[in-house]
């Protein structure tokens, strides 16, 4: 790279920054630079430049009146003087548009924002380059480096008791859920040609089909009988799927930086406007604008049906249909950096969605019986032996999976729904498998009622994180999404409350968070990809804001964690006392009526002995 | 192409109206988004004091599931 010989020149009274920041640039890169002093006139300036003889000029302008005279001015002046055809000449500053400077004859223009790395680029005639961190994203294991390993001796024998059982329980047993899932992997097995990995000949998928759709419910057969759509679906058209397949990950994409120094918390979103191709436009903005990672939404209704449909296809409503061929396209139009989870905790096809999310090539998923059933409508016992199931088909997948605990948002206590939750993860790891914890960082109905969050909305949400550590050795990962029931409509509040429980999330150094869009609190209409881009623009502030400083909780939040991890240690010696973990949501001891969840009733009866 | 082809869901408007109520102010933020060209209007959200009204109003230009003018041409 040739040396150039660069003059830089501040037109405001005393406005230079910018310039300097440029000038240390340049000198680092070897240039010659002279910088004038602030305030000079364009013939002052130009004159300087007839005697230095730069192959650049570099000016800034920050103060915003008279910016198109001014500018003019020396752009004359250059002329007049013969230079301007052999010099380069730039402007950069906060009152500039890069439309504004070619108006006025620069060579280039410099908005506000504008790195030193791309006035460099400019000095010498070359593209500029991204930040290294901003090239590429490394897809961590959020589960690297943790033990499993209870740190109280009660809690320790207690969840293993609690734990061994129920996982014996659930694999004594069988429903069409699991049938379904044992059903889908050797189908996928027979449509690639292979056996189903018992080394016998590939099987009939007709035939496997046919018994697939038994067990399904009347819509879902009707489906695959031809006679009829199921809800509001419809297939996608043959341009929609050659869209979605040309989504793929172009490489070198550019993402913005969320973190700052931190190189914890992950940041996923949400996704699931009901069209695939939809949601793989949002998800590229939500990766461009610094988006760690990607959640994937199903249909509330599609966790209460027997049976999972195949396709392509669109849900003219919230949450998008869980098929194959939908998972297939929304991964593969991911940055190949980005992780993906597609949860599977809550309905009567859980078992089924691990082997599909497996089979799409998803990075994690979500399983949790005990707030399925107690807060998402499914029958305890069913979804106990699902979940067995979906533990062990995670674990064999090597799909690490968060354990969580939305039933808190129904009215059930933390310290209850944090047992349920240590619980699922003890069985997990028994299973072979690597949960991650999720408690909620949220203004829960309990918390309302008991006041905890009357004050601030750090102590409790901190006494959270600092409970699960001082009992359990496992990755933590606030959601879904952190600050959950504190967003209103408005969208600069929305996603403030976001970015502020960002700043604690990053301040305890955990591993994940879950954000929301700052549409959260809107229910009139489907999300728009601006508001992604509101709410990873604050969180991003807010990791800027704080580097390596912390938010400090107040002694409340010691108190609450020892009162957490009571409630914890009492809940768990309840269950011990029942027949069985089953037992045990029946009889409310995981979250009762009084506090304001019920027994699902989907799937219920259908649960028979291997 | 049209600029409004390009547009990925929504254009949000946000906007101080002059209200005497916020019924009155829901009624011109609708119809400030009529008048504007966005047919498939909604308020995302409204807050009115004092003869004032501070509105974000969403006119969704393709909804999820609609034909996307735009489709083939997701950001590289």
């Amino acid at each position: 790279m040739a040396r150039r010989k660069v003059l830089l020149a501040p037109m405001d009274p005393v406005h230079d920054v910018g310039l300097k920041l440029v000038q240390r640039a340049l000198d680092a890169a070897g240039h010659s630079t002279l910088r004038l002093p602030p305030d000079l006139s364009a013939e002052e300036i130009v004159s300087r430049a007839i005697e230095y003889q730069p192959d650049t000029v570099l000016v800034g302008r920050t103060l915003g009146y008279n910016v198109p005279e001014v500018l003019a001015r020396l752009v004359d002046l250059m002329e007049a003087a013969g230079m301007r055809s052999r010099v380069r000449l730039g402007v950069g500053g906060m009152a500039i548009r890069p439309e504004l400077a070619a108006e006025l004859g620069y060579d280039r223009g410099f908005g506000p924002g504008t790195s030193p790395e791309e006035a460099l680029a400019f000095v010498e005639g070359r593209e500029p380059q991204p930040p290294a961190a901003a090239q590429t994203l490394e897809k961590p294991d959020l589960t690297a480096g943790y033990g499993y390993l209870a740190k109280d001796r009660e809690v320790a024998t207690s969840l293993e008791a609690i734990a061994t059982a129920a996982v014996a329980w659930g694999k004594a047993r069988t429903s069409p859920g699991v049938e379904r899932a044992r059903l889908r992997r050797r189908l996928l097995a027979a449509e690639a040609g292979a056996g189903a990995g018992d080394g016998r000949v590939p099987e009939s998928a007709e035939a496997l089909r046919r018994a697939y759709v038994r067990e399904c419910d009347p819509p879902i057969r009707a489906f695959y009988e031809g006679t009829g759509p199921v809800g509001k679906t419809r297939p996608l058209s043959p341009d929609e799927i050659a869209a979605l397949a040309a989504a793929a990950d172009p490489g070198g994409f550019e993402r913005r930086r969320v973190r700052h120094l931190q190189t914890r918390p992950r940041v996923f979103v949400q996704y699931g406007t009901g069209c695939p191709v939809m949601d793989s436009a949002h998800n590229r903005v939500a990766e461009a604008w610094g988006a760690d990672g990607l959640v994937h939404f199903d249909p509330s209704w599609a966790a209460r049906t027997e049976g999972l449909i195949e396709g392509h296809h669109s849900h003219e409503e919230d949450g998008t249909l869980l098929t194959l061929a939908n998972l297939r396209s929304i991964g593969r139009a991911r940055l190949s950096g980005t992780l993906w989870q597609v949860r599977a905790h809550r309905g009567l096809n859980t078992p089924e969605i691990v082997v599909l999310a497996a089979a799409a090539g998803a990075d994690l998923t979500k399983v949790n019986p005990v707030y399925g059933s107690l807060g998402a409508g499914t029958d305890p016992e069913r979804l106990v032996v699902d979940g067995v199931e979906c533990l062990s088909l995670a674990a064999a997948a090597g799909l690490p999976l968060d354990v969580v605990t939305n039933e808190e948002l129904c009215g059930v206590p933390a310290g209850k729904a944090f047992a349920g939750m240590l619980i699922i993860a003890a069985m997990a790891v028994h299973l072979g498998g690597r949960p991650i914890l999720q408690p909620l960082f949220c203004l829960s109905p309990d918390v309302m009622v008991t006041g905890r969050m009357d004050d601030n909305f750090v102590d409790y949400n901190m006494a959270k994180v600092m409970a699960l550590r001082q009992l359990y050795d496992a990755p933590i990962w606030p959601g879904a999404p952190i600050g959950f029931l504190t967003h209103t409509e408005d969208r600069v509040q929305s996603a403030t409350s976001t970015a502020l429980h960002a700043a604690i999330a990053v301040s305890l150094e955990v591993d994940a968070i879950t954000i929301a869009s700052a549409d959260e609190a809107y229910s009139g209409g489907s999300i728009a990809a601006a508001s992604r881009v509101d709410t990873l623009l604050a969180t991003a502030e807010a990791f800027r804001f704080l580097g390596s400083a912390k938010v400090a909780p107040t002694p409340r939040a010691r108190e609450w964690a020892d009162e957490l991890v009571a409630q914890i240690k009492d809940t768990l010696r309840r269950i011990l006392e029942r027949p069985s973990l089953v037992d045990a949501l029946y009889a409310g001891v995981l979250g009762s009526p009084a506090d304001g969840v019920y027994p699902g009733r989907a799937g219920r009866g259908t649960v028979r002995l291997r | 192409m049209r600029a409004v082809d390009r547009v990925l869901d929504a254009i949000d408007l946000e906007t101080v109206l002059l209200a005497e109520d916020e019924r009155s102010a829901r009624r011109l933020a609708f119809q400030l988004a009529k008048e504007l060209g966005l047919t498939d209007a909604d308020i995302v959200a409204l807050e009115w004091r004092a003869n004032m009204a501070r509105v974000r109003v969403r006119g969704y230009i393709h909804r999820p599931g609609h034909h996307y003018t735009w489709l083939g041409q997701t950001a590289r």
